[in-house]
């Protein structure tokens, strides 16, 4: 009998077998609506991390490559470099003309009281380096002097100064 | 979608942001200029770095006024760049060589305030580098049939106070004011 309950639930159950199922029988399927998962969102974060990752290769580079122009070996004489004409044939080297230095330059170099500080600050390298730098820097400001003065020439009324003004009035 | 559009407009931004800051930068690239100094019978190749100029300025009196002129005038200067070259004879660069330095002239920010053409003289041009409402840069386009010249100040150049330098202080002699001035 008791076997015939548990085949087809007929017959007498056995009550112990009843209190089971009423234990088990929360756990009964119970039909509801199927729930669709809602879509996923997607993460962003890989192709995020990619991006950082790469702004972050192309900035280094980009500092790298600023930092390297920047640092880059400069000539640092200015030079003056004189070819022979080609009817003098007897220097056929170019040759190198050593540069006459300026008298102020003698007195920074010999007035020790002048630049008494400076002297102590600098090395003797670094001020090497400096009088090299000062020289170049007469020379390329004579020559800007030079050009600007042949355009002020040319055109007397205006010098590249006025010009500024004149453009911001018109703008 | 958005959010993906978005975040690659910001990264071009970013990528570009570099691109348009050294585009604005006023230093000329002069290296092309390089191989005329072999047909050259005089060059004249100064480079000055903000480094260099700093060190320069140390130098640069307080108490002499020619002296303490250029030191106003190179305060905050970030470079000299200057190539000149003068030849034996004629048409020795090419215009694909005025073109390399053109070409930069025309980027953004440059504008030609002078152009003068003499037939003694040459081609002369000077330019300006404008960021905003400030000077960041000059450049000086002088070409004859026997000399080229580039001059590339980079910085707030204030060009009164180097037209007020004009033949005020020593500097050495190159001859080459002189050899122009015989030819004449």
């Amino acid at each position: 009998m008791k076997d015939d309950y548990l085949w087809d639930k007929s017959g007498q159950p056995d009550p112990e077998i009843q209190k089971l199922e009423e234990i088990l029988g929360t756990l009964r399927y119970q039909p509801r609506p199927l729930e669709l998962p809602v879509s996923r969102r997607r993460s962003y974060l890989p192709l995020l991390a990619i991006a950082a990752s790469l702004l972050l290769a192309l900035l280094a580079g980009g500092i790298w490559l600023r930092t390297r122009n920047q640092t880059a070996p400069q000539p640092r004489e200015a030079k003056v470099i004189s070819t022979p004409s080609p009817i003098e044939e007897k220097k056929p080297e170019p040759k190198i003309i050593e540069k006459p230095v300026a008298p102020q330059e003698v007195i920074a170099v010999n007035n020790k009281h002048r630049h008494k500080s400076v002297a102590t600050a600098l090395s003797k390298r670094e001020r090497e380096e400096a009088l090299l730098a000062k020289q170049q820097l007469m020379m390329a400001l004579r020559l800007t002097t030079e050009k600007l003065s042949l355009v002020h020439r040319k055109t007397p009324n205006t010098t590249p100064a006025n010009q500024i003004k004149n453009q911001h009035r018109v703008g | 979608m958005k959010a993906l559009f978005r975040i690659n407009l910001i990264l071009s931004l970013l990528i570009a942001l570099p691109l348009v800051v050294h585009a604005q930068d006023s230093r000329l690239q002069l290296g092309s200029l390089d191989h005329l100094a072999a047909k050259a019978n005089q060059t004249v190749d100064v480079s000055i770095d903000e480094r260099l100029m700093k060190m320069a300025a140390k130098l640069l009196s307080d108490k002499d006024t020619d002296e303490r002129d250029v030191k106003k005038l190179v305060e905050g200067l970030k470079g000299i760049y200057v190539k000149s070259f003068e030849f034996e004879t004629e048409g020795q660069y090419s215009a694909g060589d005025l073109e390399t330095i053109r070409t930069q002239l025309r980027g953004p920010g440059w504008t030609r305030l002078v152009n003068v053409t003499s037939k003694k003289e040459g081609n002369l041009e000077v330019y300006l580098l404008f960021n905003g409402d400030m000077v960041g840069g000059l450049a000086v386009l002088h070409t004859d049939l026997k000399e080229f010249t580039v001059v590339n100040i980079v910085g707030p150049v204030d060009l009164d106070k180097l037209a007020r330098l004009e033949g005020q202080f020593g500097v050495p002699e190159l001859g080459v004011e002189k050899k122009t001035k015989n030819e004449q």
